[in-house]
């Protein structure tokens, strides 16, 4: 962990008496995380940012009253997937699993930002790593995604943290996480062999 | 702990980093949230939310409901009723037990301030999606602090 526990309890108290510093400090340790909640939850757009805002937003205003100042991590990632269910009930942008998972294949190929990244790879000896591995995330059932994404954060998130962010049982965040990593590198083995056929 | 798996996954956060980093506008954003404190006020907290909080069958219907949220704060009631879609939304309320207050309704980008009568009914305009609260004062002379509401997403 970049930070410890304490660290972060020290932050939180900090903001509360008005430190802005602190505040920033808390900014920079759980942004990467409540951004990867909200696109865990696969929200783009208007939608992630209004989940990202709505959730600093919260904190600051309850920021003198966090219980378990050490653990603010887990309740900003709380309210983050309340703020993504939310949003992912409101009329009209209910979509279907399975449609959901093409639009992100499709945005992980057509989308330029990636292209560009996967450009500058090219020069780099890993290319072909990073472009497989991308690929090969994108065949992963959603769940495995939903998990990774989240584990995914800058800088990692604690186990306690990801399973507040999606609802998940803490004892199963290890097992999972171990059983979708081995599907990761199964999906790039077929990819390098050709097994599956390219997008 | 693998070794392998950590590696695994550090090449996966090396590449979401890159490929879809937190947009820097939206860390100036949650920066500039620490203003928004009231250290003064009390804190309305959402009990409901018929967004997240209603039977999963009366959510499947059409996109003209409305939706329904109520915050408490000591022995007040805020109901909160959200009704519009696309680029406006607006607001109705009812503060319980009836009383007149002056209402702001805090948002992205301004804050529209409306007053409650005294059956404590108040309505917004039209609200842009996004972020809001509702901070409430007593009326001049009335005693208590001013109360505000969790930020909710319109």
């Amino acid at each position: 962990m970049a930070v410890d526990r304490d660290d972060t309890g020290q932050l939180v108290r900090g903001a509360a008496g008005g430190d802005e510093i602190a505040w920033r400090g808390l900014v920079a340790r759980f942004s990467g995380l409540v951004w990867a909640i909200a696109r865990a939850h696969r929200l783009a757009g208007a939608d992630a940012a209004d989940v990202f805002q709505t959730t600093w937003l919260r904190l600051a205003e309850h920021i003198g009253r966090i219980e378990r100042p050490e653990r603010v991590g887990a309740w900003l990632a709380t309210a983050a997937r309340r703020e993504c269910l939310g949003h992912l009930r409101t009329a009209g942008r209910v979509l279907p699993t399975d449609d959901m998972d093409r639009l992100d294949i499709a945005s992980a190929v057509g989308n330029p930002t990636e292209e560009a990244v996967l450009a500058a790879e090219q020069e780099r000896e890993d290319a072909d790593l990073a472009a497989v591995l991308w690929r090969a995330f994108g065949r992963l059932p959603g769940r495995c995604r939903e998990l990774l994404r989240v584990l995914m954060a800058s800088p990692p998130p604690s186990y306690a943290e990801v399973a507040a962010a999606l609802g998940l049982p803490l004892g199963g965040i290890g097992p999972t996480r171990a059983r979708c990593l081995q599907r990761l590198r199964d999906e790039m083995a077929g990819i390098r062999d050709g097994v599956t056929p390219s997008l | 702990m693998h070794q392998p798996d950590d590696e695994l996954e550090q090449e996966l956060r090396r590449l979401a980093a890159r490929a879809e980093p937190v947009p820097a506008e939206l860390v100036q954003a949650a920066e500039d949230a620490f203003a928004w404190r009231d250290i003064d006020a009390e804190i309305a907290e959402l009990v409901y939310d018929s967004l997240l909080d209603a039977e999963e069958a009366s959510l499947v219907r059409g996109p003209a409901e409305q939706r329904m949220i109520s915050f408490t704060a000591g022995g007040m009631t805020i109901d909160v009723e959200v009704t519009g879609a696309g680029p406006g939304r607006s607001v109705m309320g009812q503060i319980t037990p009836p009383q007149r207050a002056t209402v702001e309704i805090r948002h992205r980008q301004d804050t529209v301030t409306v007053e409650a009568d005294e059956l404590g009914r108040f309505r917004s305009g039209t609200l842009p999606p996004g972020p809001a609260s509702l901070r409430l004062r007593p009326p001049p002379g009335a005693p208590g602090p001013p109360i505000v509401t969790d930020w909710i997403s319109l």
